[in-house]
């Protein structure tokens, strides 16, 4: 009998992983080694939220929290206070939904130096609705003083952390685990909070997107490219603050702008970026938000699967996009 | 700083408590409503505090040694602004300007008042976490400073605060000491009332805490409760004192009125009971 059983991570079933590495963790220690504030709180998801890999360099630096997330937003609170940055890691549900007021009144109005690291962003997850976080940007958005930041993929994960722990005050750090690892011709890519980045131009139409959602909004791209539809790709890796002058700039230059987020199309980046727009008066032809229709999810299912059914796969974007043009 | 704070006599701490609680009257009185029952029944546990057991700068609130004082009842401003007047940290005219338009002394304290406010409480049952944070990292860069918490009876219904006492036990704060003020007075009336919460002592003994019984009227016993507190080498304290709500004026003690309304001639009667003149 063994006793080697490793945890899963209900990211995805085993049997269908290839080992895939820890790049937050990673990045997590890099920084450890870097800055001597930095401690890590986790509420009983360790190796989910790959915070295990400090813990086992920083055993001093590392505090279990327990099942019990107010409290542990509580605690980060006062440790922020005493001079230390706290990570603070669980899933993102359980900060958004669940410790709200804590993070309201303990963390955002102080402005404190507290990073908030949630994982299982929307529909990255198998466990099902209490594990879905499709409004956490809406609520994380609206709190003054917070920043939210989202990386686009295993490429984006250090720079995001590492902009995260420079950035003087509270960060909202929306993370998912890759579903598969980087190939060795992926680039790294910088993040800077408050920039947008532009990854493919196309003068037909502009795609905002946020999260995993830029990788599959890429391949949509190249699929509508043989349609005659010229469509440029944006990260919007910074939610917040966010890139207002290059939201507009871009959005004059295409006729249909499109949003796409793994979060519902209430409050996140479709109503930011609709937001801007309207403030200055820059009106595209067309404007499309895909992302979770002011619905809970109640299938069952993987994440490639979830998105299909949801329609904020690739194909729902190619097809709505074409639809877009009349063809 | 010094430690001549520890050596004020009960004389002298009964005389700050009777300042404290005349101006809690004239403060809650010019608002015609408040809450002055709370502030005339934790009188005496916020004078030895700020007077006799923590470590203040009155000159320098955001001193980096100081212990930490953090006010989960925020509500119980009056008094909290009163004790700071009487210390001299704060001035005894800015009391005038207690919930005006614009001031900076609110219903609910909150840290727009500086780092003597430790924490913006309010939303009940928060501040035992922050605290429990502070005392984690105290003890982590072994700093000498400790953290107190002043806790409503009413705030044990939250959740929270036994997710932080759960907590504090586990890490073994024993730089942390939690006053519960035992007034059996919330909103909608006695605490039995709404929801039953005793064994208190027995819960917390139950939770891993140093628990001590206290009369938070006598200055004599608290002593010997901090004394206790400050000796404990391995759990954090709470010190459960039970105190009488309206405390120091006859004509209020014992009313179970959590923002009452004091027209100015009940609020006249109440500073003659504290020995107040009007000619």
């Amino acid at each position: 009998m063994t006793n080697n059983l490793h945890l899963g991570d209900f990211t995805s079933n085993a049997s269908n992983s290839v080992t895939i590495p820890k790049y937050y963790g990673d990045a997590l220690v890099k920084l450890g080694h870097e800055i001597p504030e930095i401690v890590v709180l986790t509420g009983d998801l360790s190796p989910a939220t790959e915070c295990d890999l400090f813990r086992d360099i920083f055993p001093d630096r590392f505090f279990t929290a327990g099942i019990a997330e107010a409290n542990m937003v509580g605690i980060s609170a006062g440790m922020a206070r005493s001079g230390d940055i706290p990570f603070v890691h669980t899933f993102s549900v359980f900060l958004s939904r669940r410790s709200l007021d804590q993070i309201a009144m303990q963390v955002a109005y102080p402005n404190l130096n507290v990073k908030l690291c949630g994982f299982l962003p929307g529909l990255t997850t198998l466990l099902g609705v209490s594990h879905q976080a499709i409004e956490d940007n809406a609520i994380m958005r609206s709190l003054p003083n917070m920043a939210l930041v989202e990386p686009c993929g295993a490429r984006q994960i250090e720079s995001a952390v590492r902009a995260a722990s420079a950035y003087e005050g509270p960060v909202y750090l929306r993370l998912h685990r890759p579903s598969k690892p980087m190939s060795p011709a992926e680039k790294l890519l910088p993040l800077e909070i408050g920039k947008g980045q532009l990854i493919i131009e196309g003068t037909d139409a502009i795609i905002f997107a946020m999260g995993h959602m830029v990788d599959i909004s890429i391949d949509a791209a190249k699929s509508l490219l043989p349609h005659g539809i010229k469509v440029a790709v944006a990260n919007i890796h910074s939610l917040k603050p966010l890139d207002t002058n290059f939201i507009l700039e871009n959005s004059k230059l295409a006729s249909v702008v499109v949003t796409a987020e793994n979060h519902s199309i209430i409050g996140g980046l479709g109503s930011a970026v609709a937001e801007v727009c309207m403030d200055h008066a820059v009106l595209p032809n067309k404007f499309l938000r895909i992302g979770l229709n002011n619905t809970f999810s109640s299938i069952v299912g993987s994440q490639h699967y979830l998105r299909a059914q949801f329609e904020i796969d690739h194909n729902a974007i190619v097809s709505s996009v074409k639809k877009l043009f009349n063809l | 700083m010094s430690n001549e704070t520890n050596r004020i006599s009960i004389e002298e701490l009964k005389r700050n408590a009777l300042e404290i609680r005349k101006n809690v009257v004239r403060m809650v009185a010019r608002n015609g409503q408040g809450y002055v029952q709370q502030g005339l029944g934790a009188a005496d546990i916020f004078t030895y505090l700020y007077f006799s057991e923590a470590q203040l700068d009155p000159k320098d609130s955001s001193w980096l040694e100081r212990d930490r004082i953090f006010l989960s009842t925020a509500h119980n401003s009056a008094l909290f602004h009163a004790t700071l007047a009487q210390r001299g940290i704060i001035s005894p005219e800015s009391l005038l300007s207690y919930t005006n338009d614009g001031s900076a002394l609110e219903i609910n304290v909150s840290e727009r008042l500086g780092s003597i406010v430790e924490a913006t409480c309010g939303s009940l049952g928060q501040a035992l976490s922050v605290a429990a944070g502070v005392s984690l990292t105290a003890k982590r860069h072994e700093k000498s400073y400790r953290s107190y918490v002043i806790l409503g009876d009413g705030e044990l219904q939250e959740g929270q605060t036994w997710e932080a006492a759960m907590f504090a036990a586990s890490h073994h704060l024993n730089n942390l000491c939690l006053i519960i003020d035992l007034n059996s007075l919330q909103v909608e009336g006695h605490t039995d009332k709404v929801l039953k919460m005793e064994p208190i002592d027995k819960k917390f003994e139950a939770f891993g805490w140093n628990t001590i019984m206290v009369d938070g009227h006598n200055f004599s016993d608290l002593r010997d409760a901090f004394t206790s507190a400050s000796n404990e080498i391995k759990k954090p304290t709470v010190l459960i004192a039970k105190t009488l709500v309206g405390k120091g004026c006859l004509s209020l003690e014992g009313q179970l009125s959590h923002n009452m309304i004091l027209p100015q001639n009940v609020a006249i009667r109440a500073l003659e009971e504290l020995g107040e003149r009007y000619d």
